[in-house]
């Protein structure tokens, strides 16, 4: 682990998506306690401003203060995406788990498994998800996760086959270790590398859907704000009015978020398996 | 090859038959079954005896099995079930939208490709260069960039601050334009779609063009074409392309099915009249024979697009046996 740590940090811009992600999870965890607005605020004296230095991002058609909103609606879709992520790990490492622990007939079918929610058109499932299930915090994280499991079930899996054969786990079988502890104590931590950059790309993608739900007219109801759906309500204000600032910082939002963790993704990714970086990279 | 295409096509009926099942259930674990819709929706103008009737007529009173295999059987003979917001059959329904779908998303694919090879190319030959870093860079911007986002900025750009392009629709409605002129208006009606959807595509086939062509520069028998004399020209697009293409191709066809799911927002923003805005309508009206329609054709496209991939990959890879 150090060892990755240390090419993790020559990495220039996976340290930089870690850096630009830090102060973005700071921003919306403790900005909204800092900032003079309450993002809910009406105020019709100061609607529809331009970005000035009273307000950063402009206000909108309530005159409620936009910066304030992005924050606030930044920790529900940061919090939606990393929920999703989490339990998206947790089914995922279950499957991949069993799977490659137990092999045979049970191996088979979950990886038939694997291969059917593989084929499955996401997006428009979780579309149809939330359209029958009504949108609400549970359906978005567990529509997500249930889309984006398989990738690291088959890591998990692919992990247990090879440990499984390995000394310590003989050893510890030897010693009548009984088969769970084995699986979860011995194998488990060490099947966790690859998990940790499929979490950190699993994280832009859900940002992305969530995203995308919201500006569909599918995510959370106003006046619960998220940064989609602050896109979908600046839709007529961007087209008609040109209100740019409605729309813009919002997705600039997004942007940076995700663009933040595919960088420190694909960092993880070349620190965790430095061969196949030097081949990416053509060196 | 028409063993391995046979024997390729007969794995993917029981894939097929597992994706049915997993989207057939995910209706029928809707809270109070598809009609009752909490008063929104298809089923909430109708009256009791109304919905009995449609229950009778669906087979909803059926065990799930039977329903589920009367459904698929329908499916598989053409009866793709009649709408419930406008009565008319699905597949009649589907029909009328994939015109404009299809334009999209076959502009979006050329368009991307057309970008991403040779930008690709050159991005690799000049390993290092300030072209290389701006087109990763900018390939890594497109990646993150979300489509509704980009779609927006486009539209106050092009459509409210310089007036050059319609907003919304494939022609002009108000006049019509014939000739020439009318071949303008259909084009800038899709110069935007066609960006928003075609973006996350040209900015991955980008990365993977530079990917797989720098692994291939770095192979013996190109040092070997080069210390032979040829001319760097025919090594690159002679000895280096054909090899650097056979990854390519494989992520280039899966990402059919990506263009065909993103159509949902690109259409939704632009109002136009396809697939992707047929199933974001009937998904608000929970119109479940036509959500249905449209997931099996998604899914279809999958299924196939990887079929094909494979297929191509063992066409253009000689050393994969087709047995």
């Amino acid at each position: 682990m150090p060892d990755t740590w240390r090419r993790f940090r020559r990495h220039r811009l996976a340290l930089f998506g870690l850096a630009l992600l830090a102060v973005l999870v700071a921003a919306v965890v403790f900005g909204p306690f800092l900032l003079p607005y309450d993002g809910e605020r009406i105020d019709f004296a100061a609607k529809d401003l331009p970005p000035s230095l009273t307000h950063p991002m402009g206000t909108d058609e309530l005159g409620r203060d936009q910066f304030s909103r992005v924050l606030d609606g930044g920790r529900l879709t940061l919090g939606v995406a990393a929920s999703a992520v989490l339990v998206s790990l947790v089914l995922g490492v279950l499957v991949g788990a069993v799977a490659g622990y137990a092999g045979g007939l049970l191996d088979s079918a979950l990886m038939r498994g694997v291969d059917i929610f593989y084929s499955l058109p996401a997006l428009f499932v979780v579309i149809l998800l939330v359209s029958l299930f009504g949108p609400g915090f549970l359906t978005i994280v567990v529509g997500i996760a249930a889309l984006t499991w398989m990738n690291t079930a088959r890591l998990v899996r692919a992990s247990y086959l090879t440990l499984k054969e390995r000394e310590f786990v003989e050893a510890a079988r030897a010693l009548g270790v009984p088969p769970t502890r084995i699986a979860l104590r011995h194998i488990l931590p060490n099947a966790l590398g690859p998990v940790i950059v499929t979490a950190t790309l699993g994280l832009a993608i859900a940002i992305l859907i969530e995203s995308g739900l919201s500006f569909l007219g599918l995510g959370f109801n106003p006046p619960q704000a998220t940064w989609g759906g602050m896109l979908q309500e600046s839709q007529r204000p961007v087209i008609s009015e040109g209100h740019w600032w409605r729309g813009f910082f919002p997705g600039l939002m997004i942007f940076l978020t995700v663009l933040a963790a595919n960088f420190v993704g694909d960092g993880l990714r070349d620190a965790l398996d430095p061969r196949a970086a030097g081949r990416r990279r053509g060196a | 090859m028409v063993t391995y295409l046979t024997r390729r096509l007969l794995m993917s009926v029981p894939l097929l038959i597992g994706i049915s099942i997993v989207v057939f259930g995910l209706l029928q674990a809707t809270p109070g079954g598809p009609l009752s819709n909490g008063g929104e929706g298809a089923g909430a103008q109708l009256n009791p005896e109304q919905i009995e009737r449609l229950r009778d007529e669906y087979g909803l009173d059926d065990p799930l099995p039977v329903q589920y295999l009367s459904w698929a059987g329908g499916i598989v003979t053409g009866d793709w079930g009649t709408s419930l917001r406008t009565g008319r059959p699905v597949l009649e329904m589907i029909a009328d939208r994939l015109p404009a779908t299809l334009l999209l998303i076959g502009l979006a694919f050329v368009i991307s490709l057309a970008i991403a090879i040779p930008v690709g190319i050159v991005a690799a030959r000049r390993q290092h260069s300030t072209f290389d870093y701006v087109a990763t860079g900018v390939s890594f911007a497109g990646f993150a960039t979300p489509s509704f986002w980009f779609g927006l900025m486009l539209l106050f750009l092009f459509s409210y601050s310089l007036g050059w392009l319609p907003s919304s629709g494939l022609e002009d409605l108000r006049e019509t334009h014939t000739g020439l002129d009318g071949l303008w208006d259909r084009v800038k009606h899709l110069i935007m779609p066609v960006a928003v959807l075609a973006l996350v595509t040209a900015a991955s086939l980008t990365r993977y063009v530079r990917a797989s062509m720098l692994e291939v520069l770095d192979q013996d028998y190109i040092r070997t074409a080069r210390g032979s004399g040829l001319p760097e020209r025919t090594v690159v697009m002679r000895h280096a392309l054909k090899n650097a293409a056979i990854p390519v191709v494989t992520v280039a066809v899966l990402a059919i099915p990506e263009l065909f799911l993103g159509t949902a927002i690109t259409e939704t923003i632009f109002s136009i009249p396809g697939i992707g805005r047929l199933f974001i309508e009937s998904a608000d009206q929970r119109d479940y024979p036509v959500l249905l329609g449209i997931l099996v054709i998604a899914s279809l496209l999958v299924v196939l697009a990887n079929i094909v991939a494979d297929l191509l990959y063992a066409l253009l890879d000689p050393r994969i046996a087709y047995a």
